[in-house]
């Protein structure tokens, strides 16, 4: 264990204390991202945790750090990084558990949720790091100042000059005065139509309409609730508040869309790739839970249509966010080469009573009285119709033969998707005595592209990585497996109880190097 | 009667960076070449490498690699062509 003796005196350390010792860059994303989570150790926990910053910048940046991150705990300036020098972090953020005695006893590298939780219990803290605030788990850091080449003594003087920092509480929204007149360009609705909409008519969010979102949502109106991709503008909460106004919203939607922000933030979506890739991919909200019938999000007939105001304005929210604050209009960094009428509105609900199994939130382990919320990045839906299947069987074969051609007939491996099933087909798998993992076993392994699409010298998209696929027999047939695994299939219920029709959606790219599939709950009312 | 509206998008100021001079020759240049991981940019850019070396006189080549198209370029691989007098980034498919 190391002992403090022996090293430089830091200053405004209590000896007979617990103390966390915090390394920090100003201008290290990972340092902004972590320290705000401090605040509540050093606020709560006072009398028995010395919460200590030690910055390897200067003084001008070191300010400018505090005020924009609100760090309301002590901070000291390692002068010529004496300290760093002693402690010898190898990479910022460090934070580093001294007890009463002296003795280290933990330390913590990165940004770590599991850690920062552990460090908050060990001082005898509530967890301070949720899981489902947007946030990643797990983040590495940058390397330490004083491993960096030539580090001079007054290091980082510039660093932060004029920029903006991962600030947890932005500006007020600027307001924008307009005169009511007969004059087209003068309209409210024109304007918004012209500087801020979909291509279609929004509701001008005034101050008045704004206010009201506002006082649904316990959050302050300048707290930054995530950074939207590409363009990585700030949501605050009243930025969200003004653009779901326009969507059409009523205020307790605001319920929903502080997580729907904090899911299409979430890295492993990858709102980035999804919103500026040539392919059709949108990002499609699906709702589970009491939510669907407090809100009234739909779940039944034409649910991927325009037939409830909860799913309709929610979707059309979430799009003028990604618009407005992302920055990814249709006509610029949205490359899309046919673009996904999605982008209008995309929102389905679970239709959880029409379904023997568990909803999709369950699988993804929440209780089924949580409302939750789920994005995948989805292609548009293509119809499977099989009205004429004696069993569940068939109607399973019929969905398989969409699966197959999900991205390009011949692409195997890299891609997910959604299966709507509608009620009536649900109905006969259930008589049949399917559960919902075997519904998805069955599709694995019985979608397969026949091994002769390959053969010859007709190359295409997927041909050239045919060493990497698996053979297996399909109704007799020797195929290629079209699916990795059947957990990059995921099974909704949804739809109206008469017409035997249902959907598949295939994906964007899949996994850690593409868009995966995020699932965040709903507060409760 | 006047309508005030909150402002719905992003407000911050673009930083703009100047672009770095053009150089007047490719001869006994450092080149960086950046294949972002679509199928195909190996095949281009060893073309394009035995031209810029062949033709154009390029003293020395340094090949990064995204490890995929679908992110932003991690800092290690920026780090890697950070030295270089000119980087060229290829797309292709």
């Amino acid at each position: 264990m190391q002992q403090l003796q022996n090293l430089p005196a830091i200053p405004g350390y209590q000896p007979g204390k617990k103390a966390l010792l915090v390394f920090f860059e100003t201008d290290c994303p990972t340092c902004q991202l972590a320290l705000p989570y401090l605040n509540a150790l050093a606020e709560d926990s006072e009398d028995t945790v010395q919460v200590i910053g030690i910055s390897q910048d200067g003084d001008q940046p070191t300010r400018e750090f505090i005020r924009q991150m609100g760090i309301s705990f002590g901070v000291h300036l390692d002068q010529g990084l004496a300290l760093s020098r002693a402690y010898d972090p190898q990479s910022v953020p460090t934070i580093i558990f001294l007890d009463e005695a002296g003795q280290v006893q933990k330390t913590l590298t990165g940004f770590d949720k599991a850690g920062l939780n552990d460090l908050a219990a060990a001082v005898g803290h509530a967890a301070i790091a949720p899981d489902n605030d947007g946030a990643p788990a797990w983040k590495p850091g940058c390397s330490s100042r004083h491993l960096e080449p030539q580090t001079p003594d007054a290091v980082g003087e510039e660093t932060t000059g004029g920029r903006q920092l991962l600030r947890r509480i932005g500006e007020p929204a600027s307001r924008i005065t307009i005169r009511e007149e007969a004059e087209a360009e003068e309209d409210p609705v024109e304007f918004c139509f012209r500087h801020f909409g979909d291509a279609l008519p929004v509701v001008p969010p005034t101050v008045e309409r704004v206010g009201a979102m506002l006082q649904a949502c316990a959050l302050a109106p300048e707290s930054v609730v995530g950074r939207i991709p590409p363009c990585y503008g700030e949501a605050t909460v009243e930025k969200i508040a003004a653009n779901a106004v326009m969507a059409g919203c009523r205020p307790e939607m605001m319920r929903v869309l502080i997580p729907l922000v904090r899911a299409v933030c979430d890295e492993r979506f990858n709102a980035h790739g999804v919103q500026a890739t040539t392919h059709f991919a949108a990002p499609l909200i699906m709702i589970n839970g009491p939510v669907r019938q407090e809100l009234g999000f739909w779940s039944r007939q034409n649910v991927f249509s325009n037939v409830a105001r909860a799913n309709s304005t929610l979707g059309r929210a979430l799009q003028l966010i990604l618009l407005n604050l992302g920055g990814a209009r249709p006509d610029g960094i949205d490359m899309s080469a046919l673009g996904n009428s999605g982008k209008f509105s995309f929102c389905i609900a679970e239709n959880e009573e029409e379904s023997p199994w568990e909803p999709l939130h369950v699988e993804r382990g929440l209780r089924r009285e949580q409302s939750a919320l789920s994005l995948f990045a989805a292609e548009p839906p293509r119809g499977v119709s099989e009205h004429s299947a004696p069993n569940g069987e068939t109607v399973l074969r019929a969905v398989c033969h969409a699966l197959a051609t999900v991205w390009s007939y011949r692409m195997c491996g890299r891609n997910e998707a959604i299966v709507v099933l509608c009620p009536e087909h649900v109905k006969t798998l259930h008589r049949d005595g399917f559960s919902k993992p075997q519904v998805r076993q069955f599709l694995f392994e019985n979608t397969g592209i026949p091994v002769r699409y390959y053969s010859g010298r007709d190359h295409g998209e997927g041909t050239q990585l045919v060493s990497l696929y698996r053979e297996i027999m399909v109704q007799g047939e020797p195929c290629y497996r079209k699916f990795r695994a059947p957990e990059a299939i995921q099974i909704f219920v949804a739809g109206g109880t008469a017409g035997k029709f249902s959907a598949v959606l295939g994906s964007w790219g899949t996994g850690p190097a593409g868009s995966q599939m995020v699932t965040y709950p709903i507060p409760d009312k | 009667m006047p309508v005030t509206l909150v402002h719905p998008g992003n407000e911050s100021v673009p930083q703009a960076a100047a672009p770095p001079p053009r150089l007047a020759s490719l001869s006994g240049k450092k080149l960086g070449l950046l294949d972002i991981s679509k199928p195909g940019g190996s095949l281009f850019l060893d073309r394009l490498e035995k031209i810029l070396r062949e033709r154009y006189g390029v003293s020395e080549v340094v090949r990064a690699q995204k490890p995929t198209f679908a992110k932003n370029a991690p800092a290690p691989v920026i780090e890697q062509l950070r030295s270089m007098d000119a980087v060229i980034e290829a797309l292709a498919d």
